[in-house]
């Protein structure tokens, strides 16, 4: 067997605590080391051709990659491994920079660490064969789940290359909450004609079948047959789809979770979004006094949501504008901690609104007190450090976004995952944000967290295009880690078969052994672990490769 | 509870008209120069006893792998051998369809490796002789189980002597038919009763290492157990006990000169294995070369872990093993 | 080189792909820091991990094993963790009832609980130097 061990520094992420040329040099000296290098970015054009030329002119079959961790570059690997004319599972990931350089400051330490988890690798590496990659049909349609501008920007696109698109909506209405707004920034647009417009096109789509009071009540199967049931007003109906945007959006933050805010107990006080809605009737004298306080239910550790809500500060310059434009005598204060404005033509808006004469204050409110004669607002003043009190007519909370109700129920029923904040989670936050852990179950909009809304459309878009690309060839490579069964050792106790949660271990009544049906097969290898004697085995994850691992981990350097 | 007495040669009668029919077997104990062991009875009942108060092998162990459904085989033998009868049943190791497992009430067993003269043959006599728990196996003396309660049928006996047999099933009902006489009311109190809960087993590393530290990793433990049943047993492997190309493989490699072990491991791994199995017979203890104590660890761990699970292995062939099953809501305190 | 195994602990981790090994990716990409005596061993779901493995861990010199997965009812693989926590618990009474139960830890952590990973395997670490600083295990 010929190794080759690849250490990277990437750049100084991992060098600057591991001592590369130390690793490097304590594997060249190993006997069944064939070549031993490093360099700067293995994952560059350059990188790769370095190794590709020493697997070429060593003669190598087994190479070892020690960068970054394992789950990134998946694909770029097996491919160079390919280009290589290797089988591309004969490659081996260390990760040691996210589990070894960016996790400890000691530079002896993580070297002897590096060494271990590299050692680990080369170890089980021995016991890696070919594999043939898994290939899949999958169904070249979509399940859309909510019907908000996420949702429906994503079915459009989906619908236009092609493929069959379920979009399901709880509610009666296509829409969610754009389809509230009014006099849109910065395209001065209702939300009800720029929903009408998607709606419509994407009903006279004959490839699109739109659901709304639909729940979904049941989900099962894997990628690329994904078999999801229905509850729609007029029964149940079951669906096949090869992949799902989940686009579920978000709830308004509930601002009786301020209730020193008074909202719910005083007409007087209302958020953004009943703004939207009464903004043509409000009970104000014609000089009204009105305060806008931002950051309602956002960056506010102590109700559980630190987090910044993005949308947030625009609204409330919406709600100053549009005082200022109904009543050119009104005094309207805007309180806030820091004013982000940051799409385009924010900071601009933010200027014009000052110039129309909202006061805007630095400050943190207290609480509000309903009098009499209006709302008395107390707070501090944080540029002048001084508490004040004054007293308004009216009083709009800029609130932020909340996860949408259904986060829990969608994360159980498609098994993903959510954030601390439970929002959903996405698979890696800058090269995958609209990827789940699941392989076709992609998230868009406001549910995976706050974002306005050319950026839930976009959102929406992106994640199409990624399904779109996994599904358009109408079948799929899976990674064919899967369970095997030795058909010399298996004693037919069949405790696998009863383990097994996929319900992919049959018996042979004649052969008095079990075997495996792979389309059913999950991978997960509790079939290896219930086997006292290990005659099913998980290929990938055999207990040759991890007794390996764990005796390289701690054995002497 | 109705059973029915068996008085007057009325077993011998029972058990000839079951082999009357050619292809009925029984496995049950035969009374030899020296002790009893065990024989498989066709033709004839010579030398047929009840009792077998000298433990060599667990008599589960001649039936694992027997997979036809021609042959009735009846089983007369003490309850640790039809509990793992049950667990190898439960492991699709053993066919039941053809099998009448009958426990009979045990008293307790010597040792394969103490004297045979003087150890009586009767039930009554073997309550005597075992008031001194000494002369009896470890096994026996913390046993989970010494009453035909376990199978298709049992025989129990009573403070008189007097056998009794019920039955505990469809096949059992089948076995009490064979006797030539009437049910009537057995008494109530019999002369063994339940056995009291067994103290929690607690050691150390140090303990473990001084009391294996004799083992010749013979494996004659692993062999002679009627419930490890692989075919193939892990610790056959280069992974446990690596010999030539793969332990020169295994030195170079790992620049250790520590010559492979293992024997800790072996036991330890085999002892959480058959955790959930284990019928505490000390079969195991018994085959031991060394006399290393196996019994106190076996039946002690798995007691141990099958209460976990409020589990006791083969009391009943329907009951699913604890590792193959979950509550959703239990075991709280497993998470640290 | 010096080897640090004669001072530090050892600390062998299994982690499932989709929740445990998900949340030390992040903890790496916060640069969160842990004890460098942890060292994790990918395993697709925690089911995977065989008793047998811890078993060979401490034999092979480990100072302490845990096993991580996701939160019972949010296992990648459905129901594959509550056979985890079964067998886990049951080799944790085992190690018990050799008086050495605290080598074994259970935990769940989810792939968002980056801070929960880093401090559950931190504090691990630090009880176990603790108890071997003061001699009170081998």
């Amino acid at each position: 067997m010929k190794t080759g061990i690849f250490i990277c520094h990437c750049g100084h992420n991992i060098k600057h605590t591991v001592d590369v040329k130390k690793v490097r040099d304590y594997f060249s000296k190993l006997p069944n080391v064939t070549v031993s290098m490093d360099y700067p970015f293995v994952c560059s054009e350059p990188g790769q051709d370095m190794i590709r030329e020493n697997i070429e002119k060593e003669g190598l079959d087994r190479v070892i990659i020690a960068s970054c961790t394992p789950s990134l570059h998946q694909d770029l690997f097996k491919d160079l491994l390919k280009k290589a004319e290797l089988n591309p599972f004969l490659v081996r990931r260390v990760g040691i920079r996210e589990h070894c350089s960016w996790v400890g400051d000691d530079l002896e330490k993580n070297t002897e660490k590096a060494i271990r988890l590299i050692r680990a690798g080369l170890y089980s590496a021995a016991h890696h064969v070919p594999l043939e990659e898994k290939r899949v049909d999958v169904t070249k349609s979509a399940l859309v789940i909510g019907g908000g501008v996420s949702g429906l920007s994503a079915a459009l696109f989906l619908s236009k290359m092609g493929m069959y698109v379920y979009l399901v909506e709880k509610e009666e209405r296509l829409g969610g909450h754009v389809r509230t707004l009014k006099d849109i920034w910065p395209i001065r647009q209702d939300g009800e004609d720029v929903i009408s417009q998607m709606e419509a096109e994407l009903r006279a789509r004959e490839n699109v079948e739109v659901f709304t009071s639909t729940a979904i009540g049941s989900f099962e199967g894997s990628f690329g047959n994904y078999e999801a049931v229905l509850d729609t007003p007029t029964g149940e109906r079951k669906i096949t789809a090869g992949g799902v945007i989940v686009a579920i959006g978000f709830s308004p933050f509930d601002a009786r979770m301020k209730p020193e805010l008074c909202y719910g107990r005083d007409e007087r006080v209302m958020t953004t979004i009943d703004f939207e809605s009464r903004a043509g009737s409000l009970a104000v004298p014609d000089k009204p006094r009105i305060a806008i306080l931002h950051c309602v239910g956002s960056r506010d550790e102590q109700i559980g949501k630190p987090y910044c809500s993005r949308v947030c500060c625009i609204n409330a310059l919406r709600v100053g504008n549009a005082i200022k434009d109904k009543y050119k005598d009104s005094y309207v204060e805007s309180f806030y901690m820091d004013v982000r404005a940051h799409p385009r033509g924010g900071e601009e808006f933010f200027e014009d609104t000052q110039e129309k004469g909202v006061l805007f204050t630095r400050g943190n409110i207290a609480e509000i007190i309903p009098g009499p004669d209006g709302l008395l607002v107390r707070g501090e003043d944080t540029l002048l450090a001084e508490p004040f009190e004054r007293e308004f007519d009216l009083a709009v909370l800029s609130i932020g976004m909340s996860p949408p109700v259904d986060s829990t129920l969608i994360a159980s029923l498609l098994k993903i995952t959510l954030d601390k904040d439970k929002f959903f989670l996405e698979a890696h936050i800058k090269l995958r944000p609209f990827d789940t852990a699941v392989k076709g179950i992609f998230i868009s909009g406001t549910c995976s967290g706050p974002k306005d809304m050319e950026e839930a459309i976009n959102h929406g878009r992106a994640s199409a295009v990624k399904l779109f690309g996994f599904l358009n060839l109408g079948y799929a490579f899976v990674d064919p880690f899967i369970a095997m069964v030795d058909m010399k050792r298996c004693s037919g106790c069949r405790m696998c078969e009863k383990a097994c949660v996929a319900k992919a271990i049959k018996y042979d009544e004649v052969k008095r052994i079990v075997r495996v049906e792979e389309a059913a097969c999950m991978g997960c290898g509790l079939c290896n672990s219930t086997c006292p004697s290990s005659a099913i085995g998980l290929k990938g994850y055999v207990d040759m490769m991890i007794d390996d691992e764990i005796g390289a981990l701690v054995e002497a350097i | 509870m109705q059973a029915k007495p068996i008085k007057d040669g009325a077993l011998e009668r029972a058990l000839d008209r079951f082999l009357s029919d050619d292809r009925h077997l029984i496995l049950g104990f035969e009374k030899g120069d020296d002790g009893v062991r065990h024989r498989i009875f066709h033709a004839s009942l010579d030398r047929h006893t009840l009792l077998n108060p000298f433990f060599d092998v667990n008599g589960a162990l001649y039936l694992r792998r027997l997979f036809s459904k021609g042959a009735k085989v009846m089983l007369l033998l003490r309850p640790c051998e039809v509990r793992a009868y049950h667990e190898l049943v439960k492991l699709s190791q053993i066919e039941p369809e053809g099998v009448i497992a009958v426990s009979v009430d045990c008293p307790g067993t010597v040792s394969s490796k103490d004297k045979t003269e003087g150890v009586p043959l009767d039930a009554r006599g073997l309550a005597d002789y075992f008031k001194d728990p000494d002369r009896m196996r470890p096994a026996c003396r913390t046993c989970g189980e010494r009453r035909g309660v376990v199978g298709d049928a049992g025989i129990r006996i009573d403070k008189d002597g007097v056998s009794w047999a019920f039955s505990y099933s469809e096949k059992g009902d089948s076995f009490l038919a064979l006797f030539d006489c009437d049910s009537d009311a057995a008494p109530p109190e019999m002369l063994l009763g339940e056995s009291p809960k067994p103290e929690t087993f607690q050691t150390d590393m140090e303990q473990f290492s001084r009391d294996f530290s004799k083992c010749v990793l013979c494996k004659n433990c692993r062999d002679m157990c009627p419930v490890c049943y692989c075919i193939d047993c892990l610790f056959n492997g280069d992974e446990y006990l690596p010999k030539g190309d793969a332990l020169l493989n295994k030195v170079l490699r790992t620049g250790s000169e520590a010559m492979p072990g293992g024997k800790e491991m072996f036991h330890f791994i085999r002892m959480f294995h058959v955790s959930q199995v284990c019928v505490g017979c000390g079969a195991c203890e018994e085959a031991c070369p060394q006399g290393i104590p196996l019994t106190k660890y076996f039946k002690g761990i798995s007691e141990r872990l099958q209460g976990m699970f409020s589990y006791m292995s083969g009391r009943d062939p329907g009951e699913t093993i604890p590792y193959l099953t979950f509550l959703e809501d239990e075991l709280k305190d497993a998470e640290d | 080189m010096e080897d640090q195994a004669g001072k530090n602990p050892q600390i062998i981790g299994f982690a499932c792909s989709f929740c445990t090994f998900k949340a030390s990716e992040m903890a790496g990409s916060l640069r969160m820091k842990y004890p460098e005596g942890v060292r994790l061993i990918q395993v697709p779901c925690s089911s995977r991990v065989d008793p047998a493995f811890v078993i060979k861990s401490i034999f092979e010199g480990a100072d302490a094993v845990f096993v991580a997965g996701c939160h019972p009812g949010d296992c990648h693989f459905i129901k594959g963790n509550y056979f985890t926590r079964r067998k886990i618990a049951a080799l944790k009474e085992m190690f018990d009832a050799f008086s050495m139960k605290e080598k074994l830890r259970l935990f769940w952590v989810s792939a968002a609980e980056a801070r929960r990973f880093v401090e559950k395997v931190t504090a691990m670490h630090d009880e176990i130097k603790e108890a071997k600083d003061a001699g009170k295990t081998n």
